[in-house]
C-alpha cells in the first residue's frame, strides 16, 4: 500500500514549509494493493536530522498537537485531513530536514519532507542558513535592478508617508518585509528573513561572511565567498555602515526588548517605539541606513526592520492585540494620513497613485506565497495584524518567530 | 471616565516628553544627563516646533558640550524618520546642519555632511569638491570626501577621482576613489586593468570586480574565468571570481566549460584555503555534479 501526503494541501516543493502556526494537510491512498479492508490505519510520526526542525500532528482544527496521529483512510483514495505545525523552539535548519512519515504497523507506506521554516536571530544563524540568506538577497539584489529596485523605491521620497510617522508604520513595514521575504523566497525556498537583535551583542552579524565589516571611514567589506560583495545600490556598488558603538557590543541607545514591550498596552503607546526603539536603531550608525532616503541601500535595514516587526509580534501576543477590531489592538483615528488608518489599503501594493497616495506605486501587488493566501495580494491596514492566524486561521501569512509562540 | 484616563495617560507623555526637554536644554546639568535625556525620547523633538528649535540650537551652539550637539544630532536624525512630523521643521534642520558642516569639530562635521550628502545636498557637494580641489579648504580627508561624493556623483567628482587613482594621497582614498568611478559608465577599462593586475591590493581587485559587474557583467564573466584558468593568482581574487559566475553567469555555458570546471577542481583541493575550497565545492556540486 502507498499513501500520498500533501502538506499544506499541495505536493508543490515549494509548498513543503511550516512555521508554529497549523497548516493543513492531506493524506490520501494511491495504492491500495495488500490492503485488508476499506480501511486503512495509517499512523503519522516524524524523524528530524541533526540539527533539524520537528512537527506535531492534530486531526481537527482545535486541540494540542502530539507526535503522532493516527488516522483511518479509506483505501478508495479519499483524502483524509489534518494538521502539522512546528514544534516551538525546534526549528529546521535546512530544507527537508524533518520528514514526515505514515506507517501501517511497522510498514512505511509514504512520506514527505518538510522545513519548519522561521525567522531567526541573525547573530545565531549557522552558516548554511547564513551562506543561502546572503546569497538569495544577492541574487535579489540583481545589480541594483529589477525586483529590489521596487523595494529601494517604495521607502523613498513620498513614499516615506505612507511609511512613517503614524500609526501605520509598523503594519506596512510587516508588509514591506514580508514581500521582500516572499521574493528571496522565490529564489531559495530553504530562507527566513532573520532579525537583528538591536539591544543584544550581534558580532557575528559584523562579520566578512554575512553583513560585512565596516572600517573607520564606514566603508563595508565582505569576504570573497560572500556574494554581498557584489552589492549595488543607486548605480553604485558597496555599502556605506559607520557603527558609533563597538560591535562587540549592543548600540547604546536602543531601549531594551523588555521597556519596549513595556512602552504599554495599547497600541497607541507601543507604536512610540518608532522613535526608540526604531529610530535610535537606525541612527546606531552612520552611512546608508541612517538616514531615510537611503536607508534600504544598506541590507542591514531589512534584518533592522524585521526585528522590529518581531516585537510587534512579541508584544501582540504578550497583549494578545491580534483583533483589528478590539481598539487596543490599532489606534484607528480618522484624522490619520491616508495609508494609516485600519479600512485604508497599503501602498503601493494597491496600486494607488496621486492624490493622498505618491505619484508612483513601485513593484505591483505583493509577492503570492505558495503555502498560505493571506494577507492578499493587495492588503488592507486591518488585515496586517493576525499575522499567524490567531483570530481567523484563514489570516496566517506563514511566517513566525523562533521566540514568538503562537 | 476611561476618556479621562486616556486624557491623563497622553498627559503623563507630554510630560515625560517634556521633562526629557527640559534636562536636554538646561545648560546647568551634566553633558551626561543631558544625552541621556535626549536619547530616551528621540521624538520629543518632533512633538512641538518649540522643542525642534531648541535642539536645532544645541545642535548649532559651539559653546555646548561636543557629546551633547552630537546626541541632539542622533535625535534630529531618528526625529527625522517620523517624516509627517518632520517636514515643518526640515528647513531649519538643514539649514543648521550646512552651518554646522564648517564647525570645529571634525566628527561632528563628517557625521553632518554625511546627512547632507545622502540626500543630495548641493552646498554639502560643493563644499566636499572644493577641498578636493584645493585641501586648504577640506572639511574632511580625501578618501572621505571621495566617499561621501559617491551618494550624488557628478562629472567633476569623475575627474578628481582619476586623478586620484593615477596618483593617490594614500590607499583609502585610492579605493574611494575607484568606488566612485564605479558609477562611471565609462571607467570599465579601468576596472578590467586593476582586477587583472596581480601587483594591485586584493582589496581594490575585489572592488574592481563588483564595479566590473557593475558597468559591464559580460566583462567580468570573461575575466573571472581567465583569473580562474590562471594558476598563479590568489585565492581570494579567485573565490570572488567564482562567486561572480555562480551568482551571475550562464549556468548552461558553465556546465559545459570543461577548461573552466578542471581549473576549479584544482582550487578544490591542494593549498587552496578551507574556506575557499568550500566555495569551489558548491561551484562544482552545483556545475560538475
Amino acid at each position: 500500500m502507498n499513501v500520498e501526503l500533501q502538506i499544506n494541501n499541495s505536493t508543490n516543493p515549494n509548498a513543503q514549509f511550516v512555521s508554529w502556526a497549523p497548516s493543513p494537510c492531506r493524506i490520501r491512498v494511491t495504492n491500495p494493493a495488500g490492503a485488508a479492508g476499506p480501511n486503512a490505519s495509517v499512523k503519522l510520526s516524524s524523524t528530524s536530522a541533526t540539527n533539524g526542525g520537528s512537527v506535531g500532528f492534530r486531526s481537527g482544527t482545535t486541540g494540542a498537537f502530539a507526535p503522532t496521529l493516527t488516522l483511518t483512510l479509506p483505501v478508495n483514495g479519499t483524502s483524509v485531513s489534518f494538521f502539522t505545525a512546528g514544534k516551538f523552539g525546534q526549528p529546521s535548519t535546512n530544507e527537508g530536514d524533518v520528514r514526515i512519515e505514515a506507517r501501517v504497523g511497522n510498514t512505511m507506506v509514504g512520506a514527505a519532507k518538510v522545513m519548519v521554516r522561521i525567522r531567526k536571530n541573525a547573530n545565531a544563524l549557522m552558516p548554511g542558513e547564513r551562506d543561502r540568506f546572503v546569497a538569495a538577497f544577492a541574487k535579489l539584489n540583481n545589480q541594483g535592478l529589477g525586483r529590489y529596485v521596487d523595494f529601494r523605491n517604495m521607502h523613498i521620497g513620498a513614499g516615506l508617508q505612507q511609511a512613517h510617522g503614524a500609526a501605520g508604520f509598523l503594519p506596512w513595514h510587516r508588509t514591506y518585509i514580508l514581500d521582500l521575504e516572499r521574493e528571496l523566497q522565490a529564489i531559495d525556498p530553504s530562507v527566513a528573513l532573520p532579525y537583528w537583535r538591536f539591544d543584544q551583542a550581534a558580532p557575528n552579524i559584523f562579520k566578512p561572511e554575512f553583513m560585512g565589516v565596516s572600517d573607520n571611514l564606514g566603508t563595508v567589506s565582505f569576504a570573497n565567498n560572500n556574494p554581498l560583495q557584489f552589492w549595488k545600490t543607486d548605480g553604485q556598488p558597496g555599502v556605506n555602515r559607520r557603527p558609533l558603538f563597538n560591535i562587540a557590543g549592543a548600540p547604546p541607545n536602543p531601549i531594551s526588548e523588555a521597556a519596549t514591550l513595556a512602552l504599554g498596552t495599547n497600541f497607541s503607546q507601543f507604536r512610540t517605539m518608532e522613535g526608540n526603539p526604531h529610530g535610535s536603531a537606525h541612527t546606531s550608525f552612520g552611512g546608508f541606513i541612517s538616514s531615510t532616503s537611503t536607508a534600504p541601500r544598506d541590507p542591514l535595514f531589512f534584518l533592522l526592520h524585521c526585528n522590529v516587526d518581531r516585537l510587534w509580534a512579541k508584544w501582540q501576543r504578550q497583549n494578545s492585540r491580534f483583533n483589528p477590531a478590539v481598539v487596543a489592538s490599532f489606534n484607528n483615528n480618522n484624522a490619520s494620513p491616508v495609508g494609516h488608518r485600519l479600512q485604508d489599503s497599503l501602498w503601493p501594493w494597491n496600486g494607488l497613485t496621486g492624490g493622498p497616495r505618491p505619484p508612483t506605486a513601485p513593484g505591483g501587488t505583493l509577492a503570492p506565497s505558495p503555502i498560505v493566501a493571506a494577507p492578499g495580494l493587495s492588503p488592507f491596514v486591518k488585515d496586517m495584524l493576525d499575522y499567524h492566524g490567531v483570530i481567523s486561521p484563514a489570516s496566517n501569512m506563514g511566517f513566525d518567530y523562533d521566540d514568538v509562540q503562537l | 471616565m476611561a476618556k479621562k484616563l486616556k486624557t491623563a495617560k497622553r498627559t503623563a507623555k507630554k510630560v515625560s516628553s517634556r521633562a526629557a526637554m527640559s534636562v536636554a536644554t538646561n545648560v546647568d546639568k551634566t553633558a551626561k544627563q543631558r544625552v541621556a535625556a535626549i536619547t530616551s525620547a528621540p521624538l520629543a523633538v518632533v512633538e512641538s516646533d518649540k522643542d525642534m528649535q531648541a535642539m536645532l540650537a544645541v545642535l548649532g551652539n559651539t559653546d555646548e558640550p561636543i557629546a551633547v550637539r552630537l546626541a541632539a544630532l542622533q535625535a534630529l536624525q531618528a526625529a527625522s524618520f517620523s517624516v509627517v512630523a518632520f517636514e515643518s521643521g526640515r528647513g531649519d534642520y538643514v539649514a543648521t546642519l550646512r552651518k554646522v558642516a564648517t564647525d570645529p569639530d571634525p566628527e561632528l562635521r563628517q557625521r553632518v555632511l554625511g546627512i547632507l550628502m545622502r540626500d543630495k545636498d548641493g552646498f554639502a557637494q560643493k563644499k566636499l569638491l572644493d577641498g578636493l580641489k584645493d585641501p586648504a579648504k577640506a572639511l574632511v580627508p580625501p578618501e572621505k570626501a571621495l566617499q561621501l561624493l559617491s551618494y550624488d556623483v557628478h562629472t567633476d567628482a569623475y575627474e578628481i577621482a582619476r586623478d586620484i587613482v593615477k596618483k593617490p594621497p594614500n590607499d583609502d582614498a585610492k579605493r574611494e576613489a575607484l568606488r566612485l568611478l564605479a558609477a562611471d559608465a565609462k571607467a570599465a577599462p579601468i576596472f578590467e586593468k586593476v582586477l587583472r593586475d596581480k601587483k594591485e591590493l586584493r582589496a581594490n581587485r575585489q572592488i574592481a570586480a563588483a564595479a566590473l559587474h557593475s558597468l559591464d557583467p559580460g566583462k567580468l564573466q570573461q575575466q573571472a574565468r581567465k583569473i580562474l584558468l590562471d594558476k598563479s593568482d590568489y585565492d581570494d581574487i579567485k573565490a570572488t571570481s567564482l562567486v561572480a559566475l555562480q551568482q551571475f553567469g550562464d549556468d548552461e555555458a558553465l556546465g559545459k566549460d570543461k577548461a573552466l570546471l578542471k581549473s576549479v577542481k584544482g582550487f578544490s583541493g591542494g593549498k587552496t584555503q578551507a574556506k575557499y575550497k568550500q566555495t569551489a565545492r558548491q561551484f562544482l556540486s552545483k556545475y560538475s555534479p
